[in-house]
């Protein structure tokens, strides 16, 4: 009797463990591949949708200033100075969320990045620290005196971004294949390593 | 193969869709609406009865994509003062009162429709902004030139 008892207790507490263990979140690997994705998208946001050199001209160059400033109308220039600050900050405060995910994956996951030298990881350290600074400082320029306030900083935040995403881009080149397929893909297939 | 050989079909129907029709559009503002307006809004898929039968349905749409966001990226790419002129042109293409013109692009912002898919959405907030200003601009205008007068 206290044999079956025994068994019973040991049967039941097996169907608990397995309870527990399919209840258990998704393992380290599925993880690490949904983090995979979510960075590769986030350089390709970065590289397709903020970082385009024509783009910050438009935003952040003074030929569409100097056109509203030709009609001479007050009311004009005020809705076009609004608007452009709002773009501007849009764009630092975009830039700003994409840098923080890559950063926030490069941390977590810094075993993806084995074959990075020690060299290039500190750059890459650098970069991410320099480049949050930046953008805090480009913030609070751009709130206080306009999208004109500081083009060489402008310039500076989008090279280091840029340089920073070409490192990060390398190291998750392998990816780009299961990526492929999306209208912008076609852009970055030439900053891209297979 | 199977996959080039599609890729080229689309190609092909893009480039006789440019001669045949686009070329005869004023510019990209006008090419854009044009192309949203050959787009399912319920599918997102863009249809175009000759272009599919002289090619396929999935050749013609993904021509006719192509196009849509070749427009989208020049309009994107044009200056302030070259975007009040073609929405200037576009407005007279309309054969609407100025006004009325105006007014229903301010308050309904049809333009917000006219996107291709997957734009990323600073350019997209871009253009918005810079359509708000034209028709600012547009309506400055038109409320400095002289009112004709009728002869008595």
């Amino acid at each position: 009797m206290i044999e079956l008892v025994l068994f019973v207790a040991v049967g039941l507490g097996l169907l608990v463990l397995l309870f527990l263990v399919m209840r258990r979140p998704p393992t380290a690997a599925e993880g690490a591949a949904g983090a995979l994705v979510a960075a590769k998208r986030s350089l390709q946001v970065l590289q397709d949708g903020l970082l385009p050199t024509h783009l910050i001209e438009r935003i952040f160059g003074t030929q569409d200033l100097e056109y509203v400033s030709s009609l001479k109308s007050k009311s004009l220039q005020d809705l076009f100075l609004r608007e452009r600050k709002w773009l501007a900050l849009a764009w630092v405060r975009q830039l700003r969320t994409q840098i923080l995910s890559l950063k926030d994956f490069h941390t977590r996951q810094s075993r993806m990045f084995a074959g990075m030298s020690r060299a290039t990881e500190l750059s890459v350290a650098l970069d991410f620290a320099g480049i949050q600074m930046e953008c805090r400082l480009l913030q609070l320029l751009v709130q206080w005196r306009g999208p004109y306030a500081s083009p060489r900083l402008v310039r500076q935040t989008a090279t280091t971004a840029t340089g920073l995403c070409a490192v990060l881009d390398k190291s998750l080149g392998f990816l780009t294949p299961s990526l492929a397929g999306g209208p912008q893909d076609d852009s970055s297939a030439g900053t891209t390593t297979l | 193969m199977i996959a080039r050989d599609k890729r080229g079909d689309v190609l092909a129907a893009a480039d006789e869709f440019r001669r045949r029709t686009l070329s005869h559009t004023t510019g990209p503002l006008d090419r854009l609406i044009y192309l949203a307006s050959m787009r399912d809004y319920n599918t997102g898929l863009y249809y175009h009865q000759g272009l599919a039968a002289r090619f396929s349905n999935e050749a013609a749409c993904e021509a006719l994509a192509d196009c849509h966001r070749e427009a989208f990226e020049e309009l994107l790419s044009s200056p302030l003062a070259d975007l009040v002129e073609q929405l200037e042109t576009y407005m007279i293409s309309t054969r609407t009162d100025p006004a009325d013109f105006i007014q229903a692009w301010q308050g309904l912002e049809p333009y917000r429709v006219a996107v291709p898919v997957g734009t990323g959405s600073l350019s997209v907030e871009f253009l918005f902004s810079n359509l708000k200003i034209a028709l600012a601009i547009l309506e400055h205008q038109q409320a400095r030139r002289p009112v004709p007068v009728s002869a008595a």
